[in-house]
C-alpha cells in the first residue's frame, strides 16, 4: 500500500525540485526575450554560426551519456556557475565596450545573472538534501576581455545566451526525473 | 672592337663597353687610349674585361681601342670619336634605407638616400615610387617625387596610404632615380629599379584567420574595404557588412576583400562585418561609424561660488560613437595656460565642467576643444568672472518676528563673493497683495546674509521667499529660497 504520507525530507525534496524546475522555465523565458534584444543591439543574425566559440558549456549531451541522479545534479550546478561567471563577463563587455549607454539591457542581463545565481544556489540545496556532495567549483579566472576582438566578444554573447537557454530545457528534464525518484532517503539512491 | 658605348653616373667618369668581333675571347686584353682633357696628354690603361673605366671629357675626344692578344701583339685597334651627346647619364641605383608601415592608418613609409655627394653641385632629380602587390606583381601605385641634389647626401621621405589594410597583403616597393641636368647633352635615363622590399617584412601568411580592420573608426558615407584573411587550404565562402553579403576580390591565395560604399552610421556596438570559412571557420570584426565631433553649442561660463567657474554646452549632433570612441572634452585657459579634462555624461545631453577661479584673475580666455577618433571641433568665449556669478539658491532660510511691523530675515549662501557686492530680491506676499524689496550688501565667504522688513500690518500672514545675484554687473538671479510664512503679532 503506497503510504500516503510523505516523510519531510520527500516534501521538502519534492518542493525543491518544483521551485528549480520553476525558476528554469522563469529564465528560460527571461533569456527568449534578452536573445531578441541581444541579437538586434549586436547586429548579429541569429542564426550565425557559433561553431567556433568556446569556453561555454554545452547542454547537448553525448550520446548514451547516462548520468546517475547525482551526476544530473551536478552537471547542472557546474553549468549554472560557470553561466554566472560568463554572464558577468558579457555584462562588462556591453556596459565598457558595446552598448555602453543601454542601462536597460544591462538590467536584464543583470536580472538573468542574479536568476541564474539562484538556481545554482538552489541546486547546492538540492544535492546536499539529497546526501550528495557538492562538486568542487573553480571559477576559471575571467579572461582578458582585451584579448577577445569586439566580433568575438558579441558572438561569445550570443553563444552564452543560447547554450543557457538549452541548459534550462534539460533542467527542467532532468528536474523532473529527479522529482520522479519516490521515497529516496535521505541518503543517495 | 666595336659598338662603343658610354655611360656616365655622376658626370665625372663614365663606363665604356664595346663589342669584340673575334670570336676567341680567350687571353684578349685591350689597350685603350684617349686624350686627358686638362693636360691635353695620351693616357692609355689595359683591360682584359671589354668595358674601361674613364673621366668624362668636355666636347668631343678620341678612344682607340686596340686588342691584344696573350703576348701583345695587336690583333685590331679601332678609334672612336666620342662626343657627350653618344653618353648616357643613368643615375646610380637608389637603395631603400627603411620601409615600414603603420597598420592603423593603412601608411606605408619609405625612406632613401639621395646620393646628392655624388655631383658636386645642385641639380634637379626625379623618383619614381612604385608599389605593387606582391602575389599579383600587380602595380597598385606610381607616384613621381622631385626634389633637389644638394652636392651632400640627403634621406628623402616619402609616404603612401592604401585604401586597404596594410594587412591584407604584401606589398612590393621599388624606386628609381632620373637626373635633369640641363647642360648636359648626352641621354639622360631614368636609374635601375632599386632592389624591392617588401612589407610586411616576413611573408604574412596569416597564422590564423582573421578580418581586417578590426574595430575600425570611420566617418558616415566612408567608402570601406575590408579583408578576411585565412589559412592554407581554407577557402571564403561569403563575406557579410551587416546582414549583407558582397561579390568577393580576391587579392592572394588566402586574402579576400569585398567593399563597401558610403557606408552608414552604426549601432552602438558597431556593423559586424564577417566571413564563413570553408570547411569550417567564422571570422569578424566590428566598424564603428560615426561623426566627428559638432562644435560645442551654447558654451556659458559662470560661477557659483567663486571658487570654481562652471562651464556648460550643448555636443550639437550626436556622433553615435561611445565610450573608448566618445568625444573627449578639454577646457582650456589661454592667461593662465592652464587646461582641464572634463567628465562628461554620455548619457547627458548637457555637458559640464569646472575650471578653478584663479586668486586676482578677472578675465577667462576659455577654448573648450571636442576630439573624437573621426575629428575635433572647438568653442571660445572670454569672460569676466565677476560679470557671471550665478549665485547658488539661498538656504537656511528663516523669517522672524518680534513687532506687528517688521519681520527678520536670514538665510545663507555657499560661496566667497567678499569681492562683490550682492542684490537680493526679498518677495512678500499675502491673500491680496505682493510686492518684491530689492536689498543690496556685501558679500562675504560661505556666510549667512540678514535682511529685514518693515511696513507690514499687524496680525497678518505673510508668505516670504528670496533671491540673490550679484549686485554690480548682474548676470543671473540665484533661484528662489523655498517660501517661509510668517503671522505679524497684533
Amino acid at each position: 500500500m503506497a503510504s500516503a504520507e510523505q516523510s519531510p525530507v520527500t516534501l521538502q525534496h519534492h518542493n525543491l525540485c518544483s521551485r528549480v524546475i520553476l525558476l528554469a522555465r522563469k529564465i528560460r523565458s527571461d533569456v527568449a526575450s534578452l536573445l531578441e534584444s541581444y541579437v538586434e543591439r549586436q547586429g548579429l543574425d541569429r542564426t550565425i554560426s557559433l561553431d567556433s566559440v568556446d569556453g561555454v558549456p554545452v547542454a547537448a549531451m553525448e550520446q548514451g551519456g547516462e548520468l546517475t541522479m547525482a551526476e544530473q545534479l551536478g552537471a547542472n550546478l557546474q553549468a549554472y556557475r560557470a553561466f554566472q561567471a560568463l554572464l558577468g563577463e558579457v555584462l562588462e563587455e556591453q556596459r565598457s565596450h558595446l552598448t555602453p549607454l543601454d542601462t536597460d539591457f544591462h538590467a536584464s542581463i543583470q536580472a538573468v545573472l542574479l536568476q541564474v545565481a539562484a538556481l545554482a544556489y538552489q541546486l547546492e540545496e538540492l544535492l546536499a538534501l539529497l546526501g550528495h556532495s557538492r562538486p568542487a567549483w573553480e571559477a576559471a579566472g575571467p579572461e582578458d576581455p582585451a584579448r577577445r576582438s569586439l566580433f568575438e566578444m558579441k558572438l561569445r554573447g550570443l553563444k552564452v545566451l543560447q547554450e543557457l537557454a538549452h541548459w534550462t530545457v534539460r533542467s527542467v528534464r532532468d528536474l523532473r526525473q529527479v522529482a520522479k525518484q519516490p521515497g529516496l532517503s535521505a541518503r543517495g539512491g | 672592337p666595336e659598338n662603343l658605348k658610354c655611360i656616365t653616373h655622376d658626370l665625372n667618369r663614365m663606363i665604356c663597353s664595346w663589342d669584340a668581333t673575334s670570336s676567341a675571347n680567350l687571353g684578349l686584353t685591350y689597350k685603350i687610349c684617349y686624350t686627358n682633357s686638362e693636360h691635353f696628354s695620351l693616357v692609355c690603361i689595359e683591360t682584359e674585361g671589354k668595358r674601361a673605366d674613364i673621366p668624362v671629357t668636355v666636347g668631343s675626344t678620341n678612344i682607340r681601342i686596340t686588342t691584344l692578344n696573350a703576348s701583345g701583339t695587336s690583333l685590331a685597334t679601332e678609334t672612336f670619336v666620342l662626343s657627350e651627346e653618344n653618353v648616357s647619364l643613368i643615375p646610380l641605383t637608389p637603395q631603400i634605407l627603411n620601409l615600414s608601415a603603420d597598420f592603423s592608418t593603412y601608411t606605408l613609409y619609405l625612406k632613401w638616400n639621395d646620393s646628392g655627394s655624388v655631383f658636386q653641385y645642385e641639380l634637379d632629380a626625379s623618383w619614381q615610387i612604385q608599389i605593387l602587390r606582391k602575389e599579383t606583381l600587380e602595380t597598385v601605385a606610381l607616384m613621381n617625387y622631385d626634389s633637389k641634389l644638394t652636392g651632400k647626401d640627403s634621406i628623402l621621405s616619402w609616404n603612401w596610404t592604401s585604401d586597404i589594410p596594410l594587412e591584407c597583403t604584401s606589398y612590393y616597393v621599388k624606386i628609381r632615380c632620373y637626373i635633369n641636368e640641363p647642360y648636359f647633352t648626352g641621354r639622360k635615363e631614368w636609374s635601375e629599379w632599386s632592389p624591392i622590399r617588401t612589407v610586411p617584412e616576413k611573408d604574412t601568411k596569416p597564422n590564423s584567420a582573421m578580418v581586417f580592420p578590426q574595430d575600425k573608426v570611420v566617418l558616415v558615407g566612408s567608402n570601406v574595404t575590408f579583408c578576411c584573411l585565412y589559412n592554407e587550404g581554407e577557402s571564403i565562402k561569403f563575406m557579410n557588412y551587416g546582414s549583407k553579403s558582397y561579390p568577393l576580390l580576391r587579392l592572394n591565395k588566402w586574402s579576400s576583400a569585398i567593399k563597401v560604399q558610403n557606408v552608414s552610421a552604426s549601432i552602438s556596438s558597431g556593423t559586424n562585418v564577417w566571413c564563413l570559412l570553408e570547411p569550417d571557420g567564422l571570422e569578424g570584426t566590428v566598424l564603428f561609424v560615426g561623426y566627428a565631433p559638432d562644435t560645442p553649442q551654447n558654451l556659458n561660463c559662470e560661477t557659483r561660488t567663486f571658487i570654481t567657474i562652471t562651464c556648460s554646452w550643448n555636443p550639437g549632433r550626436a556622433t553615435a560613437l561611445y565610450r573608448q570612441r566618445q568625444t573627449k572634452y578639454i577646457l582650456f585657459e589661454r592667461i593662465s595656460k592652464e587646461n582641464v579634462t572634463c567628465k562628461v555624461d554620455e548619457l547627458n545631453k548637457e555637458h559640464y565642467c569646472d575650471f578653478p577661479v584663479h586668486a586676482n584673475q578677472k578675465i577667462y580666455n576659455f577654448t573648450l576643444g571636442a576630439s573624437n577618433p573621426l575629428g575635433q571641433a572647438e568653442s571660445s568665449l572670454l569672460i569676466d568672472v565677476n560679470q557671471r556669478v550665478h549665485l547658488e539658491t539661498p538656504v537656511k532660510f528663516t523669517v522672524s518676528t518680534n513687532s506687528s511691523t517688521n519681520a527678520h530675515l536670514s538665510w545663507y549662501i555657499p560661496g566667497n563673493f567678499i569681492q562683490i557686492r550682492l542684490l537680493c530680491q526679498i518677495e512678500i506676499s499675502n491673500s491680496n497683495s505682493e510686492r518684491q524689496l530689492n536689498v543690496s550688501m556685501a558679500g562675504a565667504e560661505n556666510s549667512n546674509y540678514r535682511a529685514w522688513v518693515d511696513a507690514l500690518h499687524p496680525y497678518a500672514t505673510y508668505t516670504f521667499r528670496v533671491r540673490c545675484s550679484a549686485s554690480e554687473h548682474f548676470w543671473r538671479w540665484s533661484k528662489w529660497s523655498e517660501e517661509k510664512k510668517l503671522t505679524t503679532l497684533e
